[in-house]
């Protein structure tokens, strides 16, 4: 079984606890306004151009080897995947693992669900960060094997959710509800974006539903940050860029969300 | 009243200005900061020369004599501890080192040829046992000179003893001068807890000048005169397991109500602040057993409290205290000055497998040096003083072979490296055998001997008589070769993008033109070491194979050993000047890489994990290291988790065997500030190699090596 990868990023320290191995899936079914791998949306092979690698050589159709034209995206086996995950296996200790990242992984439930299988065959922990926005069919097949669901609600308003995203809130809700009821452990994320939802109101809304979630681990609110540009203008494509949001706004924001009395952790603010 | 801590905050403040003045008489200084302080306008030392050097033991004590006698003394009121050396007896020998009448020219041709460092001359770099001198004192210390200078009948071996009994009352003279001072200073001090320690100054120097020490300050004071005058000798930088030479003082005199531990912290701040010498915190003693107390705490605070260049080392066990563990890691990420290291007691037992080396033997020997080990007061070992530019040796094996009517294919370039590196270990340790040879009879250890065991009872210099001659001989340029080699396998044997001949052509030319530099891309980005089972990864573990072979199999006679290691120490500059583009697209000249170090861009993602996989698979596996560099974002300790994620990272490094991890974190945006102008941070300290470093002080070719190190990392 193949999916097609974008990158795999060996000691990877924000896509779950302990050290991990994180594998990008290529190919996303939502196309959030912010989004910061603008490189995983497409489902098919593309290349990025960085112009001011270029070199001048002239021999792009034989290879680029200045950093200038990127492939982005490798069909890979489920084998191939595990054989780079498992060279970290040493440092995962009881918390590390793998994390299937995107794009968005339970488009590929399938794969998702075979190479989890293998990597506890193997021993290794893995985890799944996902959008919640796949048929509950898939969802549930994604998630079978994974030991930790790292899932998020970007939004407490449908209509901006769907403005913004591309799909309606509803439906993912169901999902997170259906994920947590089968005794699966959860950390809800939502990505600050001032001027969308970066406000007290809708991080106690995200966090009151949160608060209704059994296997609720923690809620984490993540920074925009506007690294997707350059990698959309490598792409040709028009990137849209919001603020920073600031550590005061982080920190009010997560006290916001601690009045729902639940775990919250907000992105190198708090430890 | 100012608190032990505002003081230490003080004296901080006086070292960034220090650091300075140090800037302005010296320029870049590319080296441990060594605690020094700026000389004063009006200094100036002459020794005197004969045969255009300060050759054998007369000369040597009668320089040294007038050098001690003549050299400023340094009280500080606001300190505890008295005394800071700022100029080096043997800074006047680095002109002419050796005497002509004792030629290795024919070794010169070979050394050149492989750009060896071969160690002969070289002075120091193993360790004297403290606990003789705090056993001792310079007063018993003395008398056992005397003693067994009575005893000998030996006319030649009367010259040595007389140079070691010099030595002693000039090491005394020196503290009387500072005892006089300490005394004209408490006539006029005013503040009264300057006042109170100065009188503690005064009494614990006056006691110790011959008496052995009896409290934990005096311990502490003894312990920094020993750094101070065997630096100022020779620049010897290596010091003890601080944490448990310590420890009986601090016990007894806490359990007598004389020391408390804000003061015991603000004693070994000072001790710190004095010199950057190499101490060894924790790790296990000769059974296994954590030795890890509450002083190595306190040792860590104490750093803290200093907040400069310093060099602590931790030594990782299975069964280590794991708080103190993440405390040290955790120190690491809070202090940001590069320290403490780490060492990996596993790797580092290695050391048993060499002749007449127990287990005991090998847990006494401590991280007292940049990326060294030596066993106090027992082994002679020159470690870091002697290398071999792989990097060139590769290239003389890749010339030869382009040259030549051979097949050009790796299998014949794996042959000629094998030939050479014979070469270059033969050459090096005849060097050492000359240095064996003679160095007693030009540069005596005349310091360092009186805390080794046998020189005084024999009446001989150490490189003579010690009990262990395991001398380290480092490769340099590791990443470098393994690239050159992957790219070989990968470009021109599998993918056939080029020839051999063709790649000698853009090598000679140094990559010259658009397609030149096409081609230098497409080299360097060949499956690289530390990538992760790539060529790179496979041809470094060869290359560490192929140099630990050679150099155990050399017939070294007894009693000397030789053992690998890889290290360049800060020497990829100099080392990289003499070496033409090597076939992994680097340019003529630039820098070889860092110790057992991949090159920079190893990966996309720079991932710490396969460079300390990759660094502890080519561990030569005899006790010396090849130590594993890494730089990490501060902001990872803030997140949940972080900490304990990079003592993952460490523990695991050394459980796979890796015997050596230096860390560095650094802000980004400080460390390019501070890049652009070096003023802007005076107090920016990185762990440079195996040395801290303030970073203003370094050349801008040092800065960069830090900074390309730095970005790989993030």
């Amino acid at each position: 079984m193949t999916a097609v990868i974008t990158d795999i990023q060996r000691f990877s320290v924000h896509d779950g606890p302990g050290i991990r191995t994180t594998v990008f899936t290529k190919g996303c079914n939502l196309h959030c306004a912010w989004c910061h791998n603008p490189e995983t949306l497409s489902f098919e092979p593309e290349t990025l151009f960085y112009p001011e690698k270029c070199i001048l050589c002239g021999l792009c159709k034989d290879g680029c080897y200045a950093g200038a034209r990127v492939p982005c995206g490798k069909e890979m086996t489920v084998e191939e995947i595990l054989s780079v995950v498992a060279e970290d296996k040493a440092y995962y200790g009881n918390e590390g693992g793998v994390t299937l990242s995107g794009g968005e992984p339970t488009c590929r439930p399938a794969f998702a669900k075979a190479l989890f299988a293998k990597c506890h065959e193997e021993g290794i922990r893995t985890a799944i960060e996902t959008n919640m926005s796949t048929s509950r069919e898939a969802v549930l097949q994604a998630v079978e094997e994974a030991d930790l669901v790292m899932c998020d609600c970007k939004d407490a308003e449908s209509a901006r959710h769907e403005e913004f995203v591309g799909v309606p809130l509803e439906g993912i809700r169901e999902n997170i509800r259906a994920v947590s009821s089968l005794g699966k452990p959860l950390i809800l994320r939502t990505p600050v974006i001032p001027g969308v939802n970066a406000d007290e109101k809708t991080i106690r809304a995200i966090a009151g539903f949160a608060s209704s979630l059994p296997t609720l681990l923690y809620y984490e609110l993540l920074p925009y940050h506007p690294l997707g540009v350059s990698k959309a203008e490598a792409l040709g494509k028009e990137a849209r860029q919001f603020e920073k949001p600031s550590k005061e706004l982080m920190e009010s924001l997560a006290a916001a969300a601690r009045e729902a009395g639940i775990p919250v952790r907000a992105a190198n603010i708090t430890k | 009243m100012m608190t032990y801590f505002e003081r230490m905050k003080l004296l901080r403040a006086k070292k960034i200005e220090d650091t300075k003045g140090k800037m302005s008489q010296q320029g870049y200084m590319d080296a441990d900061d060594y605690g020094t302080v700026p000389l004063p306008k009006d200094y100036s030392f002459t020794p005197v020369t004969k045969d255009g050097g300060i050759f054998g033991i007369t000369a040597c004590i009668e320089n040294y004599e007038r050098f001690m006698a003549n050299h400023p003394v340094y009280v500080d009121p606001l300190e505890i501890l008295a005394g800071r050396w700022r100029d080096r007896f043997d800074k006047y020998r680095e002109a002419n080192p050796w005497p002509s009448y004792y030629s290795y020219d024919h070794l010169k041709p070979l050394q050149e040829l492989y750009d060896t460092n071969p160690g002969i001359a070289k002075w120091a770099h193993f360790a004297a046992d403290y606990s003789i001198g705090l056993r001792l004192g310079w007063g018993g210390i003395l008398e056992k000179v005397r003693h067994y200078r009575a005893l000998n009948t030996d006319p030649e071996k009367d010259v040595f003893y007389d140079a070691e009994e010099r030595t002693v009352l000039a090491i005394q003279g020196f503290i009387s001068r500072h005892i006089d001072e300490i005394e004209r200073l408490l006539a006029i001090e005013e503040r009264p807890e300057c006042k109170e320690t100065l009188k503690e100054m005064l009494e614990a120097n006056k006691h110790i000048l011959s008496s052995p020490p009896a409290t934990f300050l005096e311990a502490c004071q003894w312990m920094a005169w020993m750094a101070t005058v065997s630096r100022m000798y020779n620049r010897d930088g290596a010091g003890c397991q601080l944490d448990v030479m310590l420890l009986p003082y601090y016990r007894r005199d806490k359990a007598a109500g004389i020391l408390d531990d804000e003061k015991a912290k603000f004693i070994v701040a000072d001790l710190l602040l004095v010199d950057t010498h190499y101490y060894q915190l924790s790790g296990p003693d000769a059974d296994g057993n954590d030795m890890t107390s509450e002083l190595s705490y306190l040792i860590l605070e104490a750093g803290c409290w200093l907040d400069a260049s310093c060099n602590l080392t931790v030594r990782w066990h299975e069964n280590m205290d794991e708080k103190f563990f993440l405390q040290a890691v955790r120190t690491i990420f809070e202090d940001r000055r590069g320290w403490p290291r780490f060492s990996g007691d596993l790797g580092l037992m290695k050391y048993t497998k060499n002749k007449g080396i127990t287990r005991e033997i090998a847990r006494s020997r401590y991280a007292v040096g940049c990326h060294w080990m030596s066993v106090p007061g027992r082994e002679y070992s020159l470690n870091d003083t002697i290398k071999v530019n792989v990097a060139k040796l590769f290239m003389v094996a890749f010339d030869e072979m382009m040259a030549s009517d051979e097949e050009k294919s790796l299998e014949t370039l794996k042959k000629l490296i094998k030939k050479h590196m014979e070469a270059a270990v033969d050459v090096t340790a005849k060097g050492i055998l000359f240095h064996m040879k003679y160095q007693h009879k030009v540069f005596p250890e005349l310091v360092m001997n009186l805390m080794m065991q046998g020189t005084i009872e024999r009446g001989e210099n150490i490189s003579q008589c010690a009990e262990l001659f395991t001398f380290g001989i480092d490769g340099a340029g590791l990443g470098t070769v393994a690239d050159s080699l992957a790219a070989l396998e990968q470009r021109v044997e599998k993918e056939k993008k080029l020839t051999y001949e063709e790649l000698d052509k853009w090598l000679k030319c140094d990559f010259e033109g658009v397609q030149g530099e096409r081609i230098r891309l497409m080299l360097s980005t060949s499956e690289r070491y530390c990538a992760g089972n790539s060529l790179g990864d496979k041809w470094a573990k060869w290359l560490s194979e192929t140099w630990a072979a050679t150099v155990k199999g050399y017939p070294m006679p007894a009693p000397a050993q030789i053992i690998p290691g890889w290290f360049s120490w800060s020497r990829t500059i100099q080392f990289g000047s003499t070496v033409g583009a090597t076939p992994n697209g680097r340019h003529k000249g630039a820098p070889i890489t860092h110790g057992a170090n991949p090159t920079p861009g190893f990966r996309k993602d720079g991932a710490v994990t396969a460079m300390a996989t990759g660094i502890a698979a080519i561990q030569p596996g005899w006790g010396d290291p090849a130590p594993l560099q890494l730089e990490f974002d501060p902001r990872l300790s803030a997140e949940e988790g972080g900490i304990e994620r990079v003592a993952d990272v460490i523990k695991t490094h050394f459980r796979m065997g890796g015997t050596l991890v230096n860390i560095n974190v650094l802000d980004k945006d400080v460390l390019m500030e501070a890049d652009r102008d070096p003023m802007s941070h005076p107090d920016l300290v990185v762990r440079v190699t195996g040395f801290t470093a303030y970073f203003c002080t370094l050349s801008p070719a040092f800065r960069k090596l830090v900074i390309d190190r730095f970005i790989d990392g993030m």
